[in-house]
């Protein structure tokens, strides 16, 4: 298995993001609007919300803390429901999707990466990784050891199998994050400030980590950020404001 | 699955080991007090071995009279009785009467090893008439043991016979007890007058004829009266009584009352050890449904993660769920190491299958109650927003 972090600190220049030949629209949101709601006060965490995230795409989002970035990011995972507006995933809405066939939808075709790691501390560094594996129908033991070991060589982590969250560095921690959003195969990857907590050569790191995803495996990453100079890096930026695009 | 919830939880054991160890205790205390039910339980479907709606048991109080004076009134007040209307026989019998607390019991050596606990029951021939004892195999005493021999007819009971002759006759055996021969005569059915709950102990019947004086204590007699008698024939048997021997006291005792107290002396610890099992229960149960709720709140960030990952709502209450059966398992295996010494030692003294049973019943109620405590925080589990779940951390 190709290890995409050695790969990388060769070679710099493959820190470009794949270029996107054909529009092929993987996530769309139309008019999404997200409104919680308590007996006194109703905050609108998204206003009309229309976004397009083409196959192979790497986009970025920016934004204030609060601006309703993670909440979008939500609603594209499927995680949460918007409280009105249209998604549609491969052209399908799924609005009208029970909770197996999201949760479906989820561990196939999306990869979580969250900025504190959601590593589950009881467990080693593979089990970790098998992670989505295990509810996916007819992924046995065998198959879901294998694809986790190769994820965590894609991430340079081959030698930590064994080791628990707690014994790794954040960086680390990160990179078997991605790790097991990549053990899925999944077609999107949702990175919620993959680099939040993370010192800046750790950051740089897990940045080029998604850039080669992309570019290698052509995955079409989202990645909310508060880092310009990472955000730059990706084919699209996308600038959010009280609940709405502005850029 | 089943794996990866073995790992988490042999990975979680430190955060496991108290709910563990309540698991291993509540399943300790719940198969003692069930093998003691069940125990009980089993004896009272028993057959009783004898009857009791229509006997009274008389105790004589001489009042000082001279030994040999009370044996002559005695054998007359049993004459006398024996012809009174209403009475259907009489019988001598030592003070360890049905659902009495007097007890007169023995071990003696035959063929190289002790028998065991046996209780001594010492009666005349009407005996078996007055109690309705059933015989198995052999006879009951008559006038045939009247003949003088070397060896002294007793009967046996069937569990005597059992523990001393497995899977053989005992009619025709001779044992020797405090250097008195004993000729085997009979064997009864079980007996078990001790109360409704004990079991058919090990007893042997040892013949009284008139010409054996009370040794020891008042004399006792048993006696069988026409079904529906009442206190009418209770003060005529001891104006009779009074007149016969110039003043004896009498005290008569009906045996459905006496079984009725007894019973009260029986259950009264039963019914104690069950409240305080059922106590135990209710601990556990609260116990196990407080763990678990903290468990969940302690673990939403992991739920959410696993419904991003892709467990559906009913998926992650199931984990919940099998995790905590997988624990109750494992305190189950660990309690039932412990379990098996119990029959190994004869700490509860009943027998092999009644501790089996108990363990089946500790471990069907542990698991139920685990599964109950378990359903309504792992629906709880089920039912956290996983966007939410994600961002609390």
């Amino acid at each position: 298995m190709e290890n995409i972090l050695t790969q990388t600190t060769a070679r710099p220049q493959a820190t470009a993001p794949a270029p996107v030949t054909s529009a092929q629209p993987v996530i769309q949101l139309r008019e999404i609007e997200k409104i919680y709601q308590t007996k006194t006060i109703e905050t609108v965490a998204l206003n009309r919300v229309n976004l397009t995230i083409n196959k192979g795409e790497f986009v970025s989002i920016m934004g204030p803390s609060g601006c309703g970035k993670s909440t979008l990011l939500s609603i594209m995972g499927l995680l949460d429901e918007p409280s009105g507006g249209v998604i549609e995933l491969d052209g399908r809405p799924v609005q009208a999707y029970s909770d197996r066939e999201l949760a479906a939808l989820r561990n196939q075709k999306i990869g979580f990466v969250f900025q504190s790691y959601h590593l589950i501390n009881d467990l080693s560094v593979l089990d970790n990784v098998e992670l989505p594996l295990l509810y996916r129908p007819g992924v046995g033991g065998k198959q879901r050891r294998e694809r986790a070991y190769a994820a965590l060589d894609k991430v340079g982590l081959s030698a930590r199998t064994g080791h628990f969250p707690s014994q790794l560095s954040g960086g680390q921690r990160q990179r078997v994050a991605i790790a097991r959003a990549l053990a899925g195969r999944p077609e999107i990857i949702l990175a919620d400030e993959p680099t939040g907590n993370l010192d800046s050569v750790m950051g740089e790191e897990i940045m080029e980590l998604l850039l080669n995803l992309n570019r290698q495996e052509g995955t079409t990453i989202v990645m909310v950020t508060h880092d310009e100079q990472q955000a730059r890096r990706t084919q699209r930026l996308i600038r959010f404001f009280d609940g709405s695009q502005v850029s | 699955m089943l794996r990866h919830l073995l790992t988490l939880i042999w990975n979680r054991k430190r955060a496991n080991f108290l709910l563990l160890t309540e698991i291993f205790f509540a399943f300790i205390v719940l198969f003692v007090i069930g093998s003691l039910l069940i125990y009980n339980q089993v004896n009272y479907r028993l057959p009783r071995g004898f009857e009791y709606e229509n006997s009274w048991e008389m105790t004589l109080n001489p009042a000082g009279q001279a030994r040999e004076q009370q044996h002559t009134a005695l054998l007359q007040v049993v004459q006398r009785l024996r012809t009174l209307p209403g009475v259907v026989d009489v019988a001598r019998h030592s003070s360890n009467t049905p659902f009495s607390f007097s007890n007169m019991n023995t071990i003696f050596p035959h063929n190289g090893k002790d028998t065991p606990l046996t209780e001594i029951y010492e009666v005349d021939d009407h005996a078996a008439n007055v109690l309705g004892l059933q015989l198995v195999e052999g006879r009951w005493f008559d006038r045939r043991d009247d003949a003088v021999g070397s060896a002294k007819p007793v009967v046996v009971t069937k569990d005597f016979r059992d523990a001393v002759f497995p899977g053989g006759k005992a009619v025709g055996e001779l044992m020797v007890r405090d250097k008195d021969k004993l000729r085997i005569i009979g064997v009864t059915t079980t007996y078990r007058p001790a109360n409704d709950y004990a079991d058919g102990s090990p007893g042997m019947f040892m013949r009284t004829t008139d010409l054996d004086s009370v040794n020891y204590g008042l004399p006792v007699l048993l006696v069988r009266v026409q079904p529906g008698s009442d206190a009418t024939l209770q003060e005529r048997v001891s104006r009779e009584i009074a007149t016969i021997t110039g003043g004896w006291k009498t005290d008569i005792q009906p045996l459905p009352e006496k079984r009725i107290r007894k019973l009260k002396t029986v259950l009264v610890p039963v019914i104690g050890l069950s409240l305080v099992g059922l106590f135990l229960i209710l601990n556990v149960a609260l116990g196990l449904f407080g763990v678990l709720w903290v468990n969940i709140s302690q673990r939403r960030a992991e739920i959410g993660l696993r419904r991003a990952m892709g467990a559906t709502g009913s998926a992650i209450s199931w984990q919940f769920l099998t995790e905590m059966l997988l624990l109750t398992t494992l305190g189950v295996v660990l309690g039932g190491l412990v379990a098996v010494q119990f029959p190994l030692l004869g700490v509860l003294g009943v027998p092999s299958v009644t501790y089996l049973l108990g363990m089946g019943a500790a471990a069907v109620l542990i698991y139920l109650i685990t599964a109950l405590c378990a359903f309504q925080p792992s629906r709880q589990a089920a039912g956290i927003h996983p966007a939410v779940a994600l961002r609390e951390e």
